[in-house]
């Protein structure tokens, strides 16, 4: 596919999807996408971005940005040796590595920064970047509090620099899909998003010799991470806010080390109910032993469900007026008909298997897209608008859970978050 | 235009599915509440699915053991799918022998005494017997209420009706093709008697925890399309010889079905909407 070609297909998709809803719902509620498809290509040359971290995610992330038409790595650092080792395939021969992100920052010739390290070091790596002068994207969940979060905004803010976080499903063409649907009503009022990141395996990576478990295996321990919440279910809390357009009013919770009891100190079982204004629900499940029901997102209302994962739509089974009701009422007005049983195809209340339809879906990479708008941002020196408040709050959400399980109590939704 | 019964109507979940008591007229004011406990203890006596008499006795069967039957329900049922082997051509048989091997002819069961017993290991399942028995039950309450006007569903696929329709004349049930819902396989006339419709294919024979229909001594499930309806005055018999007929070779359908009370569609998907074996 020529770029050109690749460039037409990618904007037709988009622009279906952000002018096919009336009176352009779709445009308010994903106001990043118009800006993130508009990139310009390389003519202007390319936005020069030096990763910090580049283990199994900041190589993953490399790799997209490799795709991109408007980005490139400009140099590479890791406090690890054999992770730069592993990542040097995927950038240009000579580029510039660093084991210490100050050194990095001090070199000139970035444009920004791409932050990929273990949660806890995110809010700092953000501040030394910024206070360097340059624009930041960071991994998802954006901290390991929700003051550094905070933080991390209004650090952003007062250096008047980019900050975007990387929750690539708001890029992606079957959740902007699942949106545009939901918008134009097809599935009708949304009362309750069910969501699950199930997986069956205990999320530990081998450590070798000359490391220790702390370091590679960050995402277990509480000083590093909140585990599930930050590392999984802030982005399908992100989806919950986004397609309810809110943010929650409080969450209740259950957590508990329930199968992986191998040292660790994170949950590897994690239940809990987000509400909403009006009495609407986001119910949230995660675990480490039971990979059955998978990553999925049932956004269910009364008309129908989508689940974006799957790229499903499943419209409701219209009611069918129970025969013998119909009968009573019958009688009442004095009529006499025949009396449709349901005889042998009857039964109560089975989970609906209707095979649904096709989302429908689109012909880009979304993690592709959310850098070529980000080098856009960065080149305009003007954040995609909208982004941000939606990581934000999938954090401060993810976070608030935690504490929702380690108190065993409801949390509110905070008063004090900063604006963004 | 006559004057219109006084009408009440109570559902609730009892023998594994959706039950529904439809009263006209008449009688006690807490008939249909007599009816549900009726109901309500025929399933507690016959579940497997929860600790019942049904339990017990299987446990003794299982060890071999001779089981007194304290239940008056349960050995009411036993009495009567005793009675019925030979209407059903011995095809309705609520045993469940993991080997196929042996069945109710198997059991030493003395109804005097109240005992049954068995020298293999066997276990009772009352589905295909229950749902209608249970409606009998409810059907005598209501009666001994002082009902006159009634029509009792579990599940839709067992009906009883108490009397004429409340507004004269029999009551009229269209029977769905399970192939084609929205078509109707056969058109049902009731008056003071019970349907049972039993099928291997349409969206209850999916159902979790829905029993096989299995051929008495034959190791394998009926797989063949077919629905079987049976009106008759006992749902309990209804229900029994309707299972009959779907497990039935066509010799034996032939001899169980009668046309008009008695019927089994061939519902492979050439067949025409209307078969009988």
């Amino acid at each position: 596919m020529t770029d050109k070609f690749f460039d037409l297909t990618r904007r037709t998709f988009l622009d279906r999807v952000l002018m096919a809803s009336a009176g352009g719902v779709m445009a308010t509620a994903t106001p990043w996408v118009a800006m993130a498809a508009g990139a310009e290509t390389a003519g202007a040359g390319k936005v020069r971005l030096g990763v910090i971290g580049t283990g199994d995610r900041g190589r993953a992330l490399i790799q997209n940005i490799a795709k991109t038409r408007n980005c490139m790595v400009a140099a590479l650092c890791d406090t690890y040796a054999p992770n730069l080792a592993k990542a040097r395939q995927w950038v240009a021969a000579g580029t510039p590595e660093f084991s210490d992100h100050r050194a990095m920052l001090d070199t000139r010739g970035l444009d920004a920064v791409v932050i990929a390290t273990p949660l806890h070091r995110h809010a700092q790596h953000t501040f030394d970047a910024m206070d360097a002068g340059l624009h930041v994207w960071c991994e998802k969940a954006m901290a390991r509090t929700i003051a550094d979060c905070g933080a991390m905004v209004e650090r952003a803010r007062t250096r008047g620099k980019v900050l975007q976080i990387g929750h690539q499903r708001m890029f992606h063409p079957t959740y902007l899909n699942a949106l545009r649907r939901v918008k134009a009503g097809e599935i009708g009022p949304v009362t309750q998003i069910r969501a699950s990141w199930h997986r069956n395996n205990a999320w530990r990576r081998p450590v070798p010799a000359d490391s220790d478990d702390r370091r590679i295996n960050w995402r277990l321990y509480r000083e590093s991470s909140a585990g599930l919440m930050t590392e999984l279910a802030t982005h399908q809390l992100q989806v919950g806010n986004w397609f309810l357009d809110a943010v929650p009013t409080r969450v209740i919770g259950s957590g508990s080390i329930c199968f992986w009891k191998d040292g660790r100190e994170v949950y590897d079982h994690v239940a809990l109910i987000y509400e909403y204004a009006g009495g609407r629900k986001v119910i949230y499940t995660s675990l480490l032993n039971n990979a059955r029901y998978g990553c999925e997102e049932q956004v269910q209302g009364s008309k129908g469900t989508i689940e974006p994962e799957l790229g499903r739509i499943y419209q409701e089974v219209p009611h069918r007026a129970l025969a013998l009701q119909r009968m009573q009422a019958d009688v009442k007005r004095g009529h006499k008909r025949t009396i449709p049983i349901g005889g042998a195809t009857w039964f109560p209340e089975l989970p609906v298997t209707t095979p649904g339809e096709s989302l429908g879906w689109g012909e880009y990479d979304e993690t592709m897209l959310q850098f070529e708008g980000f080098g856009e941002a960065v080149r305009k020196g003007k954040a995609l608008p909208g982004l941000l408040q939606q990581a934000y709050y999938a954090s401060v959400a993810s976070l608030l859970g935690e504490q929702a399980m380690d108190k065993g109590e409801a949390m509110t939704w905070p008063t004090s978050l900063v604006t963004v | 235009m006559r004057a219109l019964p006084a009408t009440g109507e109570l559902c609730f979940s009892a023998m594994g599915t959706r039950v529904e008591l439809h009263r006209f007229g008449g009688g006690a004011a807490d008939a249909l509440a007599q009816a549900e406990r009726a109901i309500e203890m025929v399933d507690d006596a016959l579940t497997i699915h929860r600790p019942s008499s049904t339990t017990a006795l299987n446990e003794a069967l299982r060890s071999r053991q001779t089981a007194t039957i304290t239940d008056p329900i349960l050995l009411d049922a036993l009495i009567r799918i005793d009675d019925a082997r030979a209407a059903t051509l011995e095809l309705f048989d609520p045993t469940i022998d993991a080997r196929h091997t042996v069945g109710w002819e198997a059991l030493r069961f003395d109804r005097q005494a109240a005992t049954i017993s068995c020298a293999d290991p066997i276990a009772l399942d009352f589905g295909g017997f229950g749902k209608g028995y249970a409606l009998d039950r409810a059907v005598l309450a209501l009666q001994e209420a002082g009902v006159g006007c009634a029509l009792l569903s579990a599940g839709e696929s067992s009906i009883a009706v108490i009397g004429e329709h409340p507004l004269g004349g029999t009551w009229s049930f269209a029977i769905p093709d399970p192939r084609q819902p929205e078509a109707t396989l056969v058109e049902l006339e009731l008056v003071d008697e019970a349907l049972s419709i039993s099928a291997t294919i349409g969206a209850g024979s999916a159902a979790p925890e829905r029993a096989a229909m299995l051929r008495p001594g034959a190791p394998s499930p009926v797989t063949a399309p077919r629905t079987a309806i049976v009106v008759d005055r006992s749902g309990a018999m209804a229900e029994m010889l309707s299972t009959a007929l779907i497990v039935a070779d066509d010799a034996a359908a032939l001899r169980l079905h009668d046309g008009a009370r008695r019927m089994r569609f061939d519902l492979t998907p050439a067949a025409p909407t209307r078969i009988f074996v």
